[in-house]
């Protein structure tokens, strides 16, 4: 029996031209060779996968910066996973790109490359806030790379903002989300900035020299984003993405939140088979020595429960327009979630926070206190 | 008890047999009881002085004569004892020998000269201590060939051998072996060993007339004995027992929950074992919605609820919530029945009560005297009636003051403390019941009734009380997906009101491939900490806030 192409491909490209005071991911300032080092391992890593049962129709490059390897080192990447791999013809490609590195050149290859959706880190228009944030791009280059993007032809461009930052004022944030929306992206996901544990946003928190806006504020932001965006056509199919039309979304993203199997190669990426969870060594020398030996890089796993496995469902299903699949989630994973929370759901209906109709759903206020919500939910399994 | 030598306190009565050579060359029996000083154990107090033909007063030499001296030199005197005043830890940094001298001259109106200075800890003074008991203290008098009259002044309990009873010969000799009777509760018993207590119990045979030492008689629990019976023999019993029996009653109620449900077993045995050691505990079993199965217990006043919980906490390992401390209210009904409420659960509906009376107390107030103005303002805000003061000495003043005792269960101490900056000392002593105006104030969180938080209140205090209450918990209860409405009632009218705004913004920004193990089981650990809330409809109330609303304000 041939296998349903379902699954999803994650390709992780570590590098950046330098390192942003707020991200968390696994990442590395670009250097020639450690990037030929990477590439070589990466593709030796996707020489040893034996995942004979998934078919992949997404594949995405993400990091880190894929835009800062060369067009020819992403097309050997993508080489070697077709070689090892079922992957669909047609397969739907996306990449996270930094404005600086988008030029005619660049939009070509990433074109002949077949990447369908070009992901761009705008996060803000502001020349200030870009600085804050460690940025290398100013607000005109932001601006250009979107537009040519755009010109180039891509199927979806989607541009990421970063809001909530410390003492932003909302006329600023609307002023970066009003010019994104005039620039029209298929596609744009709304980020609040969130410090990390081990991050410098982190350590200048804890010596007092970063003060997050108040729970109160980041909800006024919250409601404004939202609002801004609703009302200029873009629906927040996610908590934090919002697109024009349902094939606007992010074709690749969405599978992380029904629980479809994804694939990840490359630093720290994770996989999921539908029941078990594993991901790869976080450490460039390790990942790499690894991988030279001819073992697998693999660091950790686990094998969820279905008590996990609801909650997961929950917990992501909440974040979506989609909403919970109730009746899926009771046959499943034998949790009525309506019987048990009757009246905290009737709550949230009355007060606007959700809509139960077959499914429950999140409004655009629920959205805001999902995980609150999520917390709140009996679901009886522990 | 540990918890005696960590506050320096004396708890429980106890008592010692020592033989003492004196200057004079003859060896005395010395019989001494230990007593504990507070006013929650005045019955105690009582008990131990009716045994005995004279009294050590101990001042402390760097506290001074406090409120609790005077109150119990008064009972020594009203027991005719002879007294030797006695300057206790001289050794103290902050001892001041001539400070307290004058106290007792001024406060006490005894002869500072005949104060003894001593320093038990230095062995400094204890020889003149002893003689003053041989040359100063009269010797036991009694019949010896009377029938047998003993005071059963305290009680302890053994794991194997059941209840100890201390016990002072008046009349007679106690034997092993011999028949006896306690006349209140008018069982008999053999008694199985008689003796003296020394460090360990040394048993003799006899008890002679004056003695004092300890009975055992095969009585399982201490809830069949009566401390303050009399014991005599069964065969030729005595004519009258020994005046002034009175049976310690609880006057402060408070409900205790085991902080998790599945402990209230625990803590079932927990009391039960308590209960063996401490007569005056008294407990019934209740429960609430919001904080399920516990029990409804009497206590002797605050200082006994405050060791009963931590004794339940330290030797039995529980964790407690307790309910805010109340007093016993007398209610007459519209129909003329009478009612006893020491629960605010069981309090009638406004239309069924004629009238409600509460217990007062007169309470006496030791301070220096710059701090007069602030604890007069003290005492007239906690309703305190014929408020008046004595100079004791130059720059003494004592306040009395009679009050509801329910005043004093809220926060009195702590604002004693706080406008006397500690120098003020207190102590009180039961008066009557008054007829009062007292209603029940509800609190609602998010609509629903709070059963454990309710409270009987002075209608004039009523809406100040609600409103702390609402302040604490708006502090205490974390911010929820929907505004929580905190109100405080009484009959459904609302007094006081908080509202706990609702969260504008609780949501992970990103959620792909390895946020999501991250994220679930952060969620996880949030979902068991759950489980140590308690609910009261949707909301969750954390154990804090049970606890914070019981404490006051430092600052007023």
């Amino acid at each position: 029996m041939s296998p349903a192409a379902a699954a999803g491909l994650y390709l992780h490209i570590p590098f950046c031209s330098a390192v942003c005071p707020y991200c968390d991911f696994a990442v590395l300032p670009t250097a020639a060779a450690s990037s030929r080092r990477y590439v070589r391992a990466l593709i030796g890593e996707l020489a040893m996968l034996a995942e004979e049962e998934l078919a992949f129709d997404t594949i995405y490059f993400g990091g880190g910066t894929p835009s800062a390897l060369a067009a020819a080192d992403l097309d050997a990447v993508l080489e070697a996973a077709r070689g090892r791999l079922a992957i669909e013809e047609d397969a739907w490609l996306a990449m996270e790109v930094n404005p600086e590195d988008v030029s005619p050149a660049a939009l070509d290859g990433w074109r002949e490359l077949g990447v369908s959706m070009l992901s761009l880190g705008v996060q803000s228009f502001q020349e200030e806030e870009l600085r804050f944030l460690g940025r290398r791009h100013s607000p005109a280059e932001g601006e250009r790379a979107v537009r040519e993007a755009l010109k180039a032809g891509f199927d979806v461009v989607s541009a990421d903002l970063i809001f909530g930052l410390p003492g932003q004022e909302p006329g600023r944030l609307l002023d970066s989300i009003r010019k994104l929306v005039e620039l029209d992206p298929q596609h744009i996901s709304c980020y609040q900035l969130t410090v990390h544990e081990g991050t410098p946003f982190h350590h200048r928190r804890l010596q007092g020299r970063l003060l997050e806006l108040g729970e109160s504020r980041q909800g006024e932001l919250y409601e404004l984003v939202h609002t801004e965006l609703s009302s200029a056509g873009y629906s927040a199919y996610e908590v934090s993405n919002f697109a024009k039309t349902k094939a606007g979304r992010s074709r690749h993203n969405q599978k992380y939140w029904d629980h479809t199997p994804y694939l990840g190669a490359g630093l720290a990426a994770h996989s999921f088979s539908g029941r078990r969870r594993w991901w790869n060594e976080p450490d460039f020398e390790e990942y790499c020595g690894r991988v030279e030996g001819g073992e697998r890089p693999l660091a950790g796993s686990e094998e969820l429960s279905d008590a996990e496995l609801a909650l997961e469902a929950v917990m992501l299903g909440l974040r979506r327009s989609a909403g919970l699949d109730l009746e899926r989630l009771r046959t499943v994973y034998g949790v009525n979630l309506l019987e048990r929370n009757a009246a905290l759901i009737e709550r949230y209906v009355e007060d606007g926070v959700a809509v139960a109709d077959g499914r429950l759903r999140l409004t655009s206020r629920g959205f805001a206190v999902a995980d609150a919500v999520v917390r709140s939910l009996d679901l009886g399994l522990d | 008890m540990d918890l005696e030598r960590e506050r320096g306190i004396t708890i429980k009565s106890n008592t010692v047999t020592l033989e003492y050579t004196a200057a004079d060359g003859e060896t005395y029996q010395l019989n001494l009881i230990d007593t504990p000083g507070h006013v929650d154990f005045s019955h105690e107090v009582r008990r131990s002085l009716m045994s005995c033909e004279g009294a050590l007063l101990l001042v402390d030499a760097s506290q001074g004569v406090e409120a609790q001296t005077v109150a119990n030199l008064y009972l020594a005197m009203e027991y005719e004892l002879d007294l030797v005043p006695v300057i206790n830890k001289i050794d103290l940094p902050a001892a001041d020998i001539d400070r307290v001298s004058e106290e007792i001259d001024a406060d006490l109106g005894l002869d500072p000269f005949e104060a003894i200075q001593c320093s038990a800890k230095n062995n400094v003074g204890v020889d003149e201590v002893l003689e003053a008991i041989v040359g100063r203290l009269p010797p036991p008098g009694g019949d010896p060939e009377a029938p047998l009259k003993a005071l059963v002044f305290d009680a302890q309990y053994d794991k194997y051998r059941g209840v100890v009873m201390l016990v002072r010969v008046q009349d007679g000799v106690i034997r092993k072996g011999q028949s006896i009777r306690l006349m209140h509760t008018g069982a008999d018993h053999v008694v199985e060993e008689v003796g003296y207590l020394k460090l360990e119990k040394v048993a003799t045979g006899t008890l002679a007339t004056g003695g004092v030492g300890y009975v055992i008689a095969g009585i399982k629990t201490i809830q069949d004995i009566n401390i303050g019976d009399t014991m005599t023999e069964t065969e030729r019993p005595a004519q009258e027992p020994i005046p002034g029996y009175r049976e310690a009653k609880p006057v402060v109620y408070s409900s205790v929950y085991p902080m998790s449900s599945e402990d209230y077993g625990d803590l079932t045995k927990a009391l039960d074992k308590l209960k063996l050691n401490d007569a005056a505990l008294t407990f019934t079993k209740v429960s609430s919605a919001a904080l399920g199965f516990g029990f409804r217990c009497g206590f002797l006043g605050l200082l006994h609820l405050d060791i009963v919980q931590e004794r339940l906490e330290r030797e039995f390992g529980m964790s407690l919530l307790l309910s805010a401390p109340t007093v016993q209210y007398d209610v007459t009904l519209t129909n003329g029945e009478p009612l006893e409420v020491d629960n605010p659960s069981f309090f009638p509906d406004a239309g069924d009560v004629e009238c409600v009376e509460e217990p007062y107390i007169k309470a006496s107030i030791m301070i220096p005297e710059k701090f007069l103005g602030a604890v007069m303002e003290l005492c007239r805000e906690q309703r305190g009636e014929k408020t008046q003061f004595d100079y004791l000495a130059v720059g003494r003043v004592e306040v009395t003051s009679e009050m509801p005792l329910a005043e004093v269960l809220f926060d009195f101490y702590d604002r004693l403390k706080t406008v006397t900056r500690g120098y003020g000392s207190f102590d009180y002593e039961a008066l009557d019941y008054r007829k009062t105006d007292i209603v029940k104030v509800d609190i609602m969180v998010n609509k629903e009734r709070v059963d454990a938080l309710s409270q009987l209140v002075h209608r004039d205090k009523a809406r100040a009380r609600a409103l702390h209450y609402c302040d604490k918990l708006s502090e205490t209860i974390p911010k929820h997906q929907f505004k929580i409405p905190i109100q405080g009632t009484i009959g459904g009218t609302i007094i006081a009101r908080k509202t706990i705004n609702a969260f504008r913004k609780d949501v992970t920004a990103k959620c792909y491939g390895g946020d999501i193990t991250r994220k679930r089981k952060l969620l996880d650990k949030q979902k068991k900490g759950k489980q140590k809330m308690k609910m009261v409809g949707s909301v969750e109330i954390p154990q804090e806030a049970f606890i914070a609303v019981l404490k006051t304000e430092k600052e007023k």
